[in-house]
């Protein structure tokens, strides 16, 4: 079964191959060999757009950078077609590390602007950069590709340029369909989330730029050797918003949804082509219509037919006790597992933490309490990563971990929730607790891309824990559903499947009881200390004081940034202070 | 060179005062809605061309009927860019029905490819009725350039710069002083509760598209003199306007202002020293300026709460 759909797709390549040979008409190759460009550069902007949620309208400048160095390479330096469509593609990718350098920083609108500046930036040079790029005159004499010495004919083109696509949707198959593709999906949903489950946002956002360049500049470079001729008019915005509109037309986020765009604009483009005041009045149409009718594109109207809504099953009545443990390391369990030494964050003038002080014990059910505005969630996401002390310490295990970003945080064994729910909504539960076992998988990038067995095994062996986890917590009828759809109470559930699955040796709970009613606080209270019994630390954010003080074993208590009391719950609860701190002064 | 200097800050100011316009408008629509207008310049062009029309109605001319020597009164000018303000706000509120209500408030940015497919469309209508020609129009205040100390300097130039500066103050002490200006800057601030304090949000989104294609009108209706009415010159002003935007900060309506004059003053002398280096330089500085400061030099950072 693993083969199908690789067989299916040479088969299908084959057969276009066919086609193309039978017709051998000049015009109708040349349509046919823009398509295979056109899928190309849709296939890699589909990682960007579709999967990493980033909108890039700069897509003309990659696609120049390909093309230029291609033309560059082989009439300047003399060097070889193939090598220099190679080179070209390198230089691409490089030039999507420069996009996506200030992309990092930039979100929304801003993002747009940063792309779509270096569109233009690239636009302008090459146009006006005439002693090396040619302007408007253009570059004559690039090499085509060529077999034993024979140059590429139309047709040549046109199989090669099927072969490559086939060769580039099996490839991003292989890395979408597993924990890359998540992980992209991740930072798409909610950034601060994918942090917390391990994944590299920096990484995973450069890595889809990449992605995107090197394709884009691969068609670039083919479109110069085809034409052996290049000139400034190739580039522009147009091209750029062309290549985002074949990706959202054809169905961003879907494997199929490029080829579709591909295939549908470049026939509509060569059809309008005679009459180019409609042509220029139909992508106005279909930019401003095509997303309104069709949110997900063609490939999204197609799958809206053939796929079932799943429907959401009731809440399972009861729990199983927790049978995997989620991690078992041999550690030194004489020291502390967290240590915050006199850890102090300011917001300007505000200080949610001042000076604190506390150490978590291996084994044991921590509640962190206090309140409104003690500076609770501040702690946790100063433990978490999510936010930098502004002085002090935090070593977990030994080692110091204040100002580390989150994803490390979670590689070292630190799990948490959030105060207000943050679930990839779009994704399915399965899929959500997936993304926490993320840290714990080891296939890399190359594996992954070329489906190698190690990501197989990584991928069933992360399949099998995330769904033993699921079957714990009696989420297992709802694996498929996707998360977003819910109710609250599971919602929260899944959210800590989640974390567990990350297999952290400290969970960081905020606020887990929050809008539970009393009935599932209860059952909480009961599967917090079942995953404590596993060997996990836990460290909880709390309200509801029954709960604190019937599971915790030591409660820290917060007021205005400072630790005003610690110790059991019961010497906490006849505590003076925090009495005060509750009740004001006079009740006290 | 010091009078060559002074030169390039004078027209820099001018233009400027183009981009400033610019500028606010994407952060009147921006503030409100929390979108933009991607076909920004498209309205800016367009605006150009119905002050045109409305020339060439007065004077009984048909359209594309050379401008150049004729006399028009100032009540004809003030007509032309009364029309030219409401019908250009007026496409404005068909913006935002037909390509950014649909979308706006969900995730995934759609108007961005829906506002950029309605000015191809507004484009291609501009292009049908006006043709790809430019077109020289006649500056309302003449065309004899004055001497200052050396500078020559155009009387359009001189009333572009006040126009942008009265229209901007006066928006200033709408959107800081009236009723109606908090209302857009509570609906900013935040929809719902706006809503429940019962604020009428979509009418105040409407006006906020009105007023800001409004400002693109207008400054398509006094960079025309400049610059020529051209369908083509759209693109590139509005963008430089959008990097004021973006330098002075989106959210923060005078640092739109100031970023859209330093636009206009740096291109200007960029000018000076290289004139095919200008955009590059400008759009490298966008890129570099958001990428030290992701919201801009004067715009608030928004912190998540987590």
């Amino acid at each position: 079964m693993r083969f199908l759909h690789p067989v299916i797709v040479v088969a299908i390549s084959i057969g276009a191959a066919a086609l193309a040979a039978v017709i051998g008409n000049d015009y109708y190759l040349r349509i046919a060999f823009m398509m295979c460009v056109y899928y190309l550069c849709a296939a890699g902007m589909n990682v960007l757009v579709g999967y990493a949620g980033q909108k890039s309208l700069g897509q003309a400048g990659l696609f120049a950078a390909g093309a230029y160095g291609a033309a560059l390479l082989s009439t300047s330096f003399d060097l070889n077609a193939w090598v220099a469509l190679v080179a070209a593609a390198a230089i691409a990718g490089l030039c999507g590390v420069l996009i996506a350098w200030p992309s990092l920083r930039v979100r929304g609108p801003y993002l747009a602007m940063v792309t779509l500046a270096f569109g233009i930036v690239v636009e302008k040079l090459v146009s006006e950069w005439t002693e090396v790029f040619g302007g408007a005159q253009g570059i004559y004499g690039i090499k085509p590709l060529e077999l034993a010495g024979v140059p590429f004919a139309n047709l040549q083109w046109v199989w090669f340029g099927i072969a490559l696509g086939a060769i580039t949707h099996l490839l991003l198959r292989n890395l979408l369909s597993g924990r890359f593709g998540r992980a992209f999906l991740s930072l798409q949903a909610d950034e601060i989330a994918a942090e917390s489950v391990g994944v590299s946002v920096y990484r995973y956002k450069i890595l889809a730029f990449v992605i995107a360049a090197v394709t884009c500049g691969i068609a670039g470079a083919m479109v110069a050797q085809q034409n052996q001729y290049l000139n400034s008019d190739f580039i522009s915005f147009q091209l750029s918003i062309f290549i985002l509109l074949l990706v959202l037309f054809g169905g961003s986020g879907s494997l199929y949804g490029p080829l579709i765009g591909a295939i549908s604009l470049t026939l509509i483009d060569a059809l309008l082509a005679r009459w180019p005041a409609v042509q220029h009045f139909a992508y106005g149409g279909l930019l401003l219509f095509a997303l309104y009718a069709m949110p997900n594109g063609v490939a999204g109207l197609f799958s809206r037919f053939f796929t079932k809504r799943s429907v959401i099953e009731p809440v399972p009545a009861t729990q199983k006790q927790p049978t995997t443990a989620p991690i078992q390391r041999n550690e030194d369990r004489s020291r502390p597992l967290l240590d915050v030494t006199s850890v102090s964050k300011n917001f300007g003038g505000v200080r949610p933490a001042n000076d604190v002080t506390f150490r978590l014990q291996h084994g044991h059910v921590h509640a962190l309490i206090g309140p409104n505005g003690a500076g609770k969630s501040t702690m946790i996401n100063m433990i978490s990563g999510v936010l930098t002390p502004s002085s002090g310490r935090i070593a977990f295990l030994g080692s110091e971990i204040g100002g580390l970003e989150s994803h490390g945080i979670c590689r070292r064994g630190i799990g948490r929730t959030f105060q207000n729910l943050r679930l990839f909504a779009g994704l399915s539960v399965l899929e959500n607790v997936l993304l926490g076992q993320h840290c714990r998988m080891k296939n890399g990038f190359w594996v992954s891309l070329l489906a190698l067995p190690q990501a197989r095994r990584e991928e069933a062996a992360a399949n099998a824990r995330a769904t033993a986890i699921l079957d714990t917590l009696g989420l297992r009828e709802l694996a498929q559903a996707p998360a977003g759809s819910l109710p609250y109470g599971l919602q929260r559930r899944v959210e800590l499947a989640r974390a567990l699955a990350t297999e952290p040796q400290l969970l960081l709970l905020d606020e887990p009881a929050a809008g539970l009613n009393p009935q599932e606080t209860a059952e909480l209270g009961k599967l917090i200390v079942a995953i404590s019994k596993l060997g996990v630390t836990i460290l909880m954010v709390e309200h509801h004081m029954d709960l604190v003080m019937s599971i915790s074993d030591h409660v820290i208590v917060l007021d205005y940034g400072i630790k005003i009391a610690e110790g059991a719950p019961s010497v906490v609860q006849c505590d003076k202070r925090v009495i005060e701190a509750y009740l004001g002064a006079e009740a006290a | 060179m010091l009078i060559a200097l002074l030169q390039a800050v004078a027209s820099g100011l001018a233009v400027g005062g183009a981009y400033a316009l610019i500028a606010l408008g994407f952060s009147i629509t921006f503030t409100t809605t929390k979108t933009l207008n991607f076909s920004h310049g498209d309205f800016v062009s367009v605006g150009s061309f119905i002050g045109v029309t409305v020339l060439w109605l007065v004077l009984g001319k048909p359209i594309n009927a050379p401008l150049v020597g004729v006399t028009l009164s100032i009540w004809q000018q003030l007509l032309a860019a009364v029309v030219t303000v409401v019908v250009v706000g007026l496409i404005g509120v068909m913006l935002y029905f037909l390509a950014v209500k649909p979308f706006s408030g969900k995730p995934g940015m759609s108007w961005v490819m829906s506002t950029i497919g309605f000015g191809i469309i507004l484009t291609s209508i501009g292009l049908a009725i006006w043709g790809p020609s430019q077109i020289v129009v006649p500056s309302p205040v003449g065309d004899d350039v004055i001497r200052i100390a050396g500078v020559g300097i155009r009387p359009q130039e001189i009333l572009m710069f006040v126009v942008a500066i009265v229209v901007m103050a006066a928006l200033d002490w709408v959107m800081q002083r009236t009723i109606m200006g908090k209302a857009m800057r509570a609906v900013a601030h935040d929809q719902r509760v706006a809503s429940l304090m019962g604020i009428n949000v979509t009418a105040v989104m409407v006006g906020a598209f009105f007023l800001s294609s409004a400002l693109a009108g207008l400054s398509g209706f006094l960079i025309a003199p400049i610059a020529s009415a051209s369908l083509y010159v759209g693109l590139s002003i509005a963008l430089k306007g959008f990097s004021g935007a973006i330098i002075g900060g989106l959210s923060n309506p005078r640092g739109c202002v100031l970023g859209g004059f330093a636009l206009g003053l740096l291109e200007s002398l960029v000018n000076l020293w290289q004139a095919q280096w200008r955009e590059i330089v400008v759009f490298l500085l966008v890129i570099l300026v958001l990428a030290v400061r992701p919201h801009g030099l004067l715009g608030l950072r928004t912190v998540e709460k987590v």
